[in-house]
C-alpha cells in the first residue's frame, strides 16, 4: 500500500481523561490516553492488540464521538468525523423488541431521509454476503444464535454505508468455527468495498489473521506498530509465515503484559 | 409425546380446583350443625344462598359495576399518568433529582390517611373513589417506568448515540420501547391497589360498590353477604389480572417466543 494515498482517518496526538467528561457515557476510570497518532487507509484492517484497560475501547469511543477528546485531532477525510461511522460492540446491540428487519432498518428510523427501498435492497444484498437467509427477517433477536446475532450486527452497522467501521471485540464471544468464518467474510468485505476497519482485540491470531497491520498499545500509549501484510487475503493459520508473526507480536506484548505485573 | 402431554395437561387443570375444594370442605364440615360457628364463620351453603338471593336481586351486578367502573377508571388515568411523568423524567436529572421526595412522600402516605380529604373535595359518588384509586396507583406507574427508564442497556444507548439519533428518537425508539416491560408490571401492581383505593373510598362513605355492601352487610353481622362480596372481589381482580396478562403477551411476543 503506498503511502502517497491520502489516509481516511488520521489521529494526531490524542489525549484523554475521564475527569473531563461531564456527560461520560461509560463509566468514569482510570483511563487515560496518551499522544496517541495513527493512520488507516482505505482497504485496511487495522488491529490494536492490548491487555485490558490499556485505552483500546477508549479510542474507539473517541473516534465514535462517544466520548470529547481533552487534546488531539481525529479527522475523517480530513474532516472531523460524522456520525456515521459503523461501530460493533462486542455483544450485539440489536433491540429484543424488533424483528431482525426493524433491527436493521433501524437507519431509517433515525434518517427519515434515507430511501427505505434502497435501504432494503443492500440489506438483502449484506444478508447473502454474510451467508444469512432472509427468513430471520422476520425472528427476533433471541431466536438467533450468537454467531447470526453478530452477523446480523454487522450488517446494522453497514446499512449507514459508513467509510469506517469500528469493532470492539466482535468476535470474541463466538464459538472457534463460527469465529473463523466471520473473520474471513468480514476482512473479504473490507477489502471487497475499500471501506477501512479498527478492530480492538484480545486476540493475536486474529490480528494476523485478518489484519494488515497491527498495533500494541499499553497505558493509554500506542507501544509498537507491525506491519503484518498488505496485501488483501486472510492469512491461512498454521503456515511459517503465519508462526513468524505471531511471535514477533506475541514476544512485544508479554513484554508489555509483564512490564505491567 | 404430544399424547401424554396433553394427558399431564388434563391432569394439571383438574389439580387446579383442588386447594379451593379442600377450603370449601373444610369450611363445610367445621360449621356444620353449629349455629355460633355459621354466625361467625357463616358456611358454604349460606355464602351460596346470599350469592343467588343477591344476584336475582340485581344488587350484586350493580355494585360490581360501580367498583369496576372506579377501580378501571382510577387504574387506567393513574397508570398511563403515572407511566408518561416516570418515562419523561428520564429527559432530564434534575427535574428527577427534585422530584424524587415528593413522589416517596406521595407513595408512602397510606391511601386511608388522604381518603376523608379526597372524599370532602369530591363527595361521596364515584369521582372520589376514582380519585383514590388514581391516587393509589400513580406512584407506582410513576417509580417503576422510571426505573425502567434508567435501566436502558447502555449498549442500545450507544448504538443509537453512534447513529446520530436524537434525544427525542431515543426516547421513542431505545427507551419507551425497553421500558414496557416495567411499566406492565406496573400494571399488574396496579390492579390490587386501584381495587384497594375504591375499595377504601366505598369503605368510608358511599351509597353503591362492592365496599358499601360489605360494610352494610358486616354491620348487620351478616357474615354471607360479607363473603359474597370478597369473592366478588377476588374474581374482578383475577379477571383485570388475566386482561393484563393477555395485554403482556401481545406486547411482549418477542420474548415468549
Amino acid at each position: 500500500m503506498s503511502s502517497e494515498v491520502k489516509p481516511l482517518l488520521t489521529i494526531d496526538g490524542l489525549c484523554f481523561d475521564f475527569s473531563s467528561q461531564a456527560q461520560a457515557i461509560e463509566k468514569p476510570g482510570n483511563q487515560i490516553l496518551n499522544q496517541v497518532s495513527l493512520t488507516v487507509r482505505k482497504g485496511e484492517i487495522v488491529c490494536i492488540l492490548g491487555a485490558s484497560g490499556c485505552g483500546k475501547t477508549t479510542l474507539l469511543n473517541l473516534i465514535a464521538g462517544l466520548l470529547t477528546a481533552t487534546k488531539g485531532v481525529i479527522e475523517l477525510n480530513s474532516q472531523k468525523p460524522k456520525k456515521r461511522l459503523g461501530y460493533i460492540f462486542q455483544s450485539d446491540a440489536l433491540f429484543p423488541w424488533r424483528t431482525v428487519k426493524d433491527n436493521l432498518l433501524l437507519a431509517a428510523d433515525i434518517d427519515r431521509s434515507l430511501d427505505k427501498k434502497a435501504l432494503e435492497q443492500s440489506m438483502l444484498l449484506y444478508l447473502s454476503i454474510f451467508h444469512l437467509n432472509e427468513q430471520i427477517l422476520t425472528k427476533y433477536p433471541i431466536q438467533l444464535s450468537g454467531g447470526m446475532r453478530q452477523r446480523v450486527s454487522i450488517i446494522q452497522s453497514l446499512m449507514f454505508d459508513p467509510e469506517l467501521l469500528l469493532l470492539d471485540e466482535p468476535f470474541s464471544a463466538l464459538d472457534y468455527y463460527t469465529k473463523l468464518k466471520l473473520e474471513s467474510e468480514f476482512s473479504q468485505f473490507v477489502k471487497e468495498r475499500g471501506t477501512a476497519a479498527i478492530l480492538v482485540t484480545h486476540d493475536i491470531e486474529e490480528a494476523v489473521a485478518i489484519g494488515n497491520r497491527a498495533l500494541i498499545m499499553n497505558a493509554g500509549k500506542l507501544q509498537k506498530e507491525f506491519l503484518i501484510r498488505s496485501e488483501a487475503a486472510v492469512m491461512e493459520r498454521g503456515t511459517r509465515d503465519f508462526a513468524e508473526k505471531y511471535r514477533e507480536i506475541w514476544s512485544e506484548l508479554k513484554s508489555v503484559v509483564g512490564e505491567i505485573q | 409425546m404430544t399424547k401424554s402431554n396433553s394427558k399431564s395437561k388434563i391432569f394439571e387443570l383438574l389439580l387446579y380446583p383442588l386447594p379451593l375444594l379442600a377450603f370449601i370442605l373444610i369450611w363445610y364440615f367445621a360449621t356444620q350443625g353449629s349455629q355460633e360457628r355459621q354466625f361467625i364463620f357463616s358456611s358454604p351453603e349460606k355464602v351460596l344462598e346470599a350469592f343467588l338471593r343477591l344476584v336475582q336481586s340485581g344488587e350484586l351486578l350493580q355494585n360490581c359495576k360501580v367498583t369496576i367502573l372506579e377501580a378501571l377508571s382510577g387504574f387506567l388515568l393513574g397508570t398511563t399518568s403515572g407511566a408518561i411523568i416516570g418515562l419523561s423524567l428520564w429527559y432530564s436529572q434534575l427535574v428527577a433529582k427534585i422530584a424524587k421526595p415528593y413522589i416517596t412522600a406521595l407513595a408512602t402516605v397510606p391511601i386511608f390517611a388522604l381518603a376523608p380529604i379526597v372524599i370532602s373535595w369530591f363527595g361521596i359518588d364515584i369521582y372520589s373513589k376514582i380519585a383514590l384509586a388514581f391516587l393509589s396507583t400513580v406512584t407506582v406507574a410513576i417509580v417503576q417506568s422510571y426505573q425502567g427508564a434508567m435501566a436502558v442497556e447502555p449498549r442500545f444507548l450507544r448504538l443509537m448515540h453512534v447513529l446520530g439519533a436524537s434525544r427525542g428518537q431515543i426516547f421513542r425508539l431505545v427507551v419507551v420501547p425497553s421500558s414496557l416491560i416495567w411499566v406492565l408490571n406496573a400494571m399488574k401492581l396496579n390492579i390490587g391497589l386501584a381495587l384497594l383505593g375504591a375499595f377504601i373510598g366505598e369503605f368510608i362513605s358511599a351509597e353503591q360498590g362492592l365496599g358499601f355492601m360489605i360494610v352494610k352487610a358486616s354491620g348487620l353481622y351478616d357474615m354471607a353477604t360479607v363473603f359474597v362480596g370478597v369473592i366478588a372481589l377476588i374474581v374482578i381482580a383475577l379477571l383485570l389480572t388475566s386482561l393484563v396478562e393477555q395485554l403482556e403477551k401481545h406486547l411482549m411476543k418477542w420474548k415468549v417466543q
